[in-house]
């Protein structure tokens, strides 16, 4: 019972744009940066690209656009939609804030929501129980594109248009069976976390690097693009331990081992960051190490707040979640519009540091940062 | 389990004896063993009414419930003869995983027998293993099944290095969970025939008298001559088995297996049991009612969800009808 709530706190990311935003390297410590002051984070080459799941070219979710008499169309067609999502988490609900807001624009109401936590018979069952109320659209996550397929064909049959959002079907082509897939900018996300952490350590060091052992598209690609960044573009960076996490919510555990074998540590990245990052954070702090910088992916009140008192982590690199939800109801009416959607959409990443907390959370999560994260930024 | 005969357990055995054949005349007429059924009714009822436009009444809709509860019915069944020998097995969920992905590995490898056989032997492997290690070493079967829990999950995770696997094979498809006999689509017919199987050897065959007086006292059960050993192991094979068998069910509705399957259904199992009317603790039980219980549950969560309610108020409300379904069906009364 536990394994699935542990993984069910994933979240997904990524960004086209190079943000070029401050890093803290406040810490007095960070002998490794040999400066004390805040490091520029530079954006490095890209040295490989997010592409869709059959090789598709990745389309900025900005490119969408309706017209207002297409807008009117959609209003008198007295649409519905579902929400059948993979779990539950501050990234699920950023997504449907952004999506509710959309098809409020185009007059559509969500009649169901649904939450797998990642049991791919559970999100059968789900589309499934779904599909009595007969809706127009469906918003989606897959929780595996192989094990989902049959149920998502059972949409298809009932009529039903589907949005994808990362994960597509097996078997299934855009334009006959979707609508459309959305998704971060998944090897930004991991490239951004590499040039955050290089920039926090002075291009130099010794590094960590926790990865997500499972298979899951999402952090699978976002771990790969971490790597691949720092091995091309940081000759003087190495990655001193290659830790999988494959239980989350014991990656204290594994970070304690890791510090005891490797306690002149400069930087760790971490997969994700609820639980895993914040499990390393435990370890860092049990351990009385102030001085390796931690980046991780997601924005989470704990690591944020760590951030704003100037502590391990020093950048948070997130997707802009509520832009994605608005992105997947603005292709849900190309779909009503039998208007053709490009096949694979990317919604842009954010480095969030100590500098543009209020921003990035705005940004990210269409919401203010916590306020023990606010108060400590005072 | 094997507490040695006392001075003290001699008296409650006798006592036990007396207030079981009392109570066993008063069931009859205490309401509160059909409180179940009711709750189930009023509960369909409630839905049928609230959520009248929103194809809750549909034949669809209805069929679908028990379509989708029935590997956590099946399951129950197997987990009420657990329960009530006295034992419990967590390892089911994990067992489901494995047992799905060896079906699916050597359906596409080997073939169809094979892999249908492959997929149970699974299940009976898991559970002689239980077995064996409870009745064998004594030990407590929370803590052997809480360790086979975690082995057989990762062996699920690392037999396909945690890819999933698709299922091509119709006739296992349509054998295991997407085909329909006549009217029927065949998981509703298997589940008719696990709780059929089950009720008779339950109530109606010695081995179910067996299981519950194991469970009741189980150095009482060995004096009286049953072999109590024998009882835990069988329960264990076939809860394990049963699981896999629900593993081959998954793997044929979604026509494909991941390491992931049934990950979420341990606790649903327990709590379909223990609704319907099993003790936790051994003793007494019910298949019949298991189904219910895991009616029950299959049915909060398909109207919670066409009532529109997002995903955290979903999770309020069935906690709510929940603790309101079981304060009516297992309240004891006062001593």
């Amino acid at each position: 019972m536990r394994t699935h709530r542990l993984i069910a706190t994933l979240a997904t990311g990524a960004a086209m744009l190079v943000l070029a935003a401050c890093g803290d390297s406040s810490s007095s410590d960070n002998e490794a940066g040999g400066s004390a002051g805040p490091a520029e984070i530079k954006s490095s080459k890209s040295v490989g690209q997010t592409t869709g799941p059959n090789g598709e070219k990745a389309t900025p979710t900005s490119a969408l656009k309706l017209s207002v008499a297409e807008i009117e169309r959609v209003k008198a067609g007295g649409y519905t939609a579902a929400l059948t999502w993979h779990q539950s988490s501050d990234f699920t609900t950023a997504v449907t804030a952004g999506a509710k807001d959309e098809f409020a624009k185009l007059g559509i109401s969500i009649v169901a929501t649904t939450n797998a936590n990642f049991d791919a018979g559970k999100q059968k069952n789900d589309i499934e129980t779904v599909l009595a109320k007969k809706p127009s659209v469906m918003l989606t996550l897959p929780v595996d594109p192989v094990t989902t397929a049959s149920a998502y064909r059972a949409a298809n049959q009932a009529g039903t248009k589907l949005v994808l959002l990362s994960n597509v079907p097996k078997g299934f082509s855009q334009g006959e069976d979707y609508v459309a897939v959305v998704t971060d900018d998944l090897f930004q996300m991991g490239k951004q976390a590499a040039d955050a952490l290089a920039a926090a350590i002075g291009n130099e060091g010794k590094v960590a690097y926790f990865f997500h052992d499972a298979s899951y598209y999402v952090t699978n690609q976002r771990d790969q693009a971490f790597k691949k960044t720092i091995e091309a573009n940081y000759p003087k960076i190495e990655i001193v331990a290659d830790e999988g996490i494959a239980d989350p919510n014991k990656a204290q555990e594994q970070a304690s081992a890791i510090l005891l074998k490797n306690p002149d540590l400069d930087g760790i990245y971490v997969t994700f960051s609820q639980p895993p990052a914040e499990g390393v954070l435990s370890a860092l702090r049990n351990n009385g190490n102030t001085k390796a910088r931690l980046v991780s992916l997601d924005l989470d009140e704990p690591l944020a707040l760590d951030m704003a008192r100037g502590g391990n982590v020093t950048a948070l690199v997130t997707d802009k979640a509520y832009e994605l939800g608005q992105a997947m109801a603005r292709s849900a009416a190309y779909g009503l519009l039998d208007k053709k959607a490009p096949p694979f959409l990317v919604a842009p990443a954010t480095t969030v540091t100590k500098a543009n907390l209020a921003e990035g959370y705005q940004e990210s999560l269409h919401q203010a940062p916590p306020k023990s994260v606010l108060d400590a930024t005072k | 389990m094997s507490v040695p005969p006392t001075a003290e357990g001699r008296t409650s055995r006798v006592e036990t004896g007396l207030t079981r054949s009392v109570s066993t005349r008063l069931r009859g007429l205490d309401p509160r063993a059909y409180v179940v059924y009711v709750a189930f009714l009023l509960i369909l009822a409630f839905f049928a009414i609230t959520l009248s436009d929103d194809g809750f009444v549909t034949s669809d809709n209805l069929l679908n419930i028990v379509e989708q509860t029935a590997p956590i019915s099946i399951m129950a069944v197997a987990v009420v003869f657990v329960l009530s020998a006295g034992e419990i097995d967590l390892s089911i969920g994990s067992v489901v995983a494995l047992s799905s992905l060896v079906a699916a590995v050597v359906l596409r490898d080997v073939g169809l027998v094979p892999g249908i056989a492959a997929g149970l032997g699974t299940g009976v492997a898991i559970g002689v293993v239980n077995g064996l290690f409870v009745t064998l070493l004594r030990l407590p079967s929370f803590l052997v099944t809480l360790a086979t829990m975690g082995l057989v999950a990762g062996l699920a995770r690392s037999i396909t290095d945690l890819e999933s696997v698709a299922v091509t094979d119709l006739t296992f498809a349509d054998v295991f969970g997407s085909g329909d006999v006549g009217p029927f689509p065949s998981l509703i017919l298997w589940t008719l025939a696990a709780v059929a199987v089950g009720h008779f050897f339950y109530r109606h065959r010695r081995f179910g008298a067996h299981v519950l007086a194991t469970g009741d006292n189980a150095a009482a059960a060995r004096v009286t001559g049953i072999r109590v050993d024998r009882v835990k192991l069988a329960v264990l094979v076939l809860s394990a088995t049963t699981a896999a068998l629900a593993g081959l069910l998954y793997a044929g509705r979604l026509q494909g297996a991941n390491y992931n399957l049934g990950s979420s259904d341990l606790l649903l199992v327990i709590a379909a049991v223990v609704i319907g009317g099993t003790r936790l603790f051994g003793g007494s039980g019910s298949v019949v009612g298991a189904l219910i219980g895991s009616l029950i549950m299959g049915t909060l969560n398909n109207g919670l969800i066409l009532s529109g309610l997002s995903a955290s108020e979903q999770l309020i409300a069935q906690g709510v009808l929940l603790l309101l379904a079981i304060s009516l069906t297992l309240r004891e009364p006062k001593a």
